[in-house]
């Protein structure tokens, strides 16, 4: 894994960009990430259903995965089962 | 030498919507203002000098490319942690630019521009063609029974540049101004630019909410249905993600005109591309118009798009205002760039050319004469 790569969600249509990576599995719905669509998607994980929000930034409490939301989903992400929070929106320039 | 002060390329333009307006909404105060000045305000604020492949604020860059140029504005502290994302390049940085050159010379401009605007980089390619037009109305409005019997009244919920400037015209214009000061996201201009801040925040009125908070949001709404004018620059999803859904006060107030200011316009996947006033006048066409006259690659104007796209706001209001009939009306910081360039090649081709050309003798001097 590396910035800039995608992954797709398993269990719905949830789909991230790698921002910033650590060490870890990635998950969405509580099943890892993979770089390709599942053939036949499985079914979010009890407590990793609360879905994604399209342009969302999440990170972890460490701060060593971010992953943007390219496209929502159902799903949860987590890393290593444990769940990503939203990122606060970032600021705006002081001048442009 | 300073440039001499038409050298400021699509100032005259910008002189000629100034006209139109002051034509609308007749005041000495909007008489007094000519284009060049409104243009080349920031940089006279600033001291600013005429820019080459680093825009006159310093935010912005021109990079080469395998296959041409991007522009890519790293105006936010946050934008620095998305370029190993932009280029897949683990730890880089802007503090090594002979890593960061080396990674874009080896990137297509398309594949740049489709990954930096994934990531919400303000980013604009040299050859691009813009995605939306200057204008366009997406809802049409009601008609406004009778005349007001009051200064018309301008909601203004923008920040920066573009946005207050089209508030501050139509308050020169007459009307009365609130600006809202969102709690959670200030206007960074205030401390970031104060000397253009104040210019632009002369004579509006302050309402600080936190659109957060349902009470907050329903007191913006009972100022909206009040209102004949607001100036807006969310991107749409950020508007529907506040639960304030522009399209149906259009239909419902009279006369109301919403005016948003976006990047690049709103429909398609455009809608969420971030864009600021250098990166948007290289995206409407203006770097390759300099390249096209002096085969020089550099920026045009300070964040022209911006007072450009303020004008342009300013205008659409104002005539929606004197007519009375509102709408929803999406204003295109590319388009209006687009839209000025080709305004000016069809009128004065030649004129054009040598602005381009004197701006470019002028690279290094000082941008505005005091």
């Amino acid at each position: 894994m590396k910035p800039g790569m995608k992954l797709k969600s398993q269990v719905c249509n949830t789909e991230v960009m790698v921002i910033r990576c650590g060490t870890g599995q990635v998950e969405c719905g509580g099943v890892p990430m993979a770089e390709d669509k599942p053939a036949a998607p499985g079914v979010p994980a009890e407590g990793k259903a609360a879905g994604t929000l399209m342009g969302k930034r999440y990170v972890d409490a460490t701060g060593s995965f971010e992953l943007l939301c390219v496209k929502p989903g159902e799903g949860s992400l987590s890393v290593d089962g444990v769940i990503l929070t939203i990122k606060d929106a970032k600021p705006l320039p002081a001048s442009d | 030498m300073p440039p001499d002060p038409r050298a400021l390329p699509l100032a005259d333009w910008a002189e000629a919507r100034l006209r139109d307006l002051a034509a609308l909404l007749p005041s000495p105060a909007l008489a007094a203002l000519d284009g060049d000045r409104l243009l080349g305000m920031r940089a006279r604020f600033n001291g600013f000098l005429v820019p080459g492949r680093v825009s006159a604020g310093g935010g912005c860059r021109l990079h080469r490319t395998r296959d041409g140029w991007i522009a890519l504005n790293l105006a936010r502290a946050d934008d620095l942690s998305l370029l190993p994302a932009l280029t897949g390049m683990d730890g880089l940085d802007r503090a090594e630019p002979e890593r960061l050159t080396a990674a874009f010379a080896a990137l297509s401009s398309d594949d740049l521009l489709a990954q930096g605007r994934l990531l919400g980089l303000a980013i604009a390619g040299l050859d691009e063609q813009p995605a939306s037009p200057a204008v366009v109305e997406t809802v049409p409005g009601l008609a406004r029974p009778g005349r007001p019997d009051r200064a018309p009244l301008v909601v203004d919920l923008t920040a920066l540049w573009a946005g207050p400037l089209a508030a501050r015209l139509l308050g020169l214009g007459g009307a009365r101004v609130i600006k809202v000061d969102s709690a959670n996201r200030p206007d960074p201009l205030r401390h970031g630019d104060p000397a253009l801040h104040d210019w632009l925040d002369r004579g509006k009125e302050h309402l600080a909410l936190d659109l957060r908070r349902p009470a907050d949001r329903d007191r913006l709404i009972a100022l909206i249905r009040g209102a004949n004018v607001v100036i807006e620059a969310a991107r749409p999803r950020a508007l529907h993600q506040l639960g304030i859904d522009a399209e149906a006060l259009v239909r419902e107030v009279p006369g109301l005109a919403w005016i948003t200011i976006t990047g690049h316009g709103t429909s398609g996947a455009a809608a969420d591309w971030v864009g600021f006033g250098d990166d948007a006048a290289v995206a409407g066409g203006l770097s390759a118009a300099l390249r096209e006259a002096t085969g020089k690659i550099g920026f045009v104007g300070d964040a022209v798009a911006d007072p450009l796209s303020g004008l342009v706001a300013a205008g659409e209001a104002a005539s929606r205002l004197v007519d009375g009939t509102g709408g929803r009306v999406i204003v295109a910081m590319s388009g209006v760039v687009a839209a000025a360039l080709a305004d000016r090649r069809r009128s004065d081709p030649a004129g054009l050319n040598a602005s381009l050309r004197r701006w470019a003798q002028a690279v290094g001097t000082p941008l505005a004469a005091a």
